[in-house]
């Protein structure tokens, strides 16, 4: 990666993989970024196996048929409403992320007066807002996939 | 190409996907009932729209989904450049083969 040139190609990883479970001083944020990345995760091995029920299609209509019959069992739609539920996750919350990225939710720049106001604390309403969102979204998709 | 513009590439994706995978989900569970049946399937495939539809899908689908993959990969492993370029090579062949089957299955099963 050119991003990481060889002086520092040696150093650790502060919290490597267990950063995913242990958010230390980082706290809401850096589990959004874990389960950003465990959704993402997921949704690639979704379109994996997308695209595996749909190469039945080569072998014709009751090839066809017999796959979607294993996909209208109840396992299936749960693991359905899980695959719309980190969609939703992994589409709101990358909104966000692109927002921050691109400094779009910094404001104006202010004197540096006490008591500081960092740029996490400045987006967490945004945050906030965005997991409502979520939760709201998420609990419509249950009732239309599962109940 | 450089890394600031792959990471655009995947915001661009990423808001590509919400519109069309979006689409696709309220499609497929709310707007067409027999969206699974046979003569459904292969009345899509047959439709050129349909059929760019579903690829544009794909292409924005494999690409945000295998950077985000070589990001996870690039971030937790220190290695080498030379190492780098072979997994990205490794990430476009996989990409390719990928598409390549996404797009003949629809086209097969006509």
């Amino acid at each position: 990666m050119q991003a990481i040139n060889s002086k520092n190609r040696n150093l650790p990883n502060n919290l490597g993989i267990k950063g995913w479970v242990w958010a230390g001083r980082y706290t809401w944020e850096r589990y959004l970024y874990t389960l950003h990345r465990l959704t993402g995760l997921g949704l690639l091995l979704f379109i994996t196996i997308h695209l595996g029920i749909n190469g039945t299609r080569i072998w014709g209509a009751s090839s066809w048929e017999d796959a979607m019959d294993i996909l209208e069992t109840p396992a299936f739609k749960v693991g359905e409403y899980l695959v719309v539920a980190a969609f939703i996750f992994h589409a709101l919350n990358g909104g966000r992320l692109i927002l921050q990225h691109m400094a779009y939710t910094l404001g104006k720049p202010k004197a540096p007066i006490y008591p500081y106001v960092d740029a996490m604390r400045q987006n967490r309403l945004l945050m906030w807002a965005v997991l409502f969102v979520i939760v709201v979204l998420a609990i419509f998709a249950l009732v239309l996939f599962v109940i | 190409m450089k890394e600031t513009r792959l990471k655009i590439l995947q915001y661009v994706s990423g808001i590509a996907i919400f519109i069309v995978a979006g689409f696709h989900i309220l499609y497929s569970h709310f707007l067409k009932e027999d969206v699974t049946e046979w003569n459904s399937i292969a009345d899509r495939a047959a439709d050129n729209w349909w059929l760019a539809f579903y690829v544009l899908l794909l292409i924005f689908g494999l690409y945000h989904g295998l950077h985000g993959l070589r990001t996870i990969i690039l971030e937790y492993f220190s290695i080498s450049n030379s190492t780098v370029k072979v997994l990205d090579y490794v990430f476009i062949i996989a990409g390719l083969a990928i598409l390549g089957y996404g797009t003949y299955i629809p086209v097969e099963a006509l």
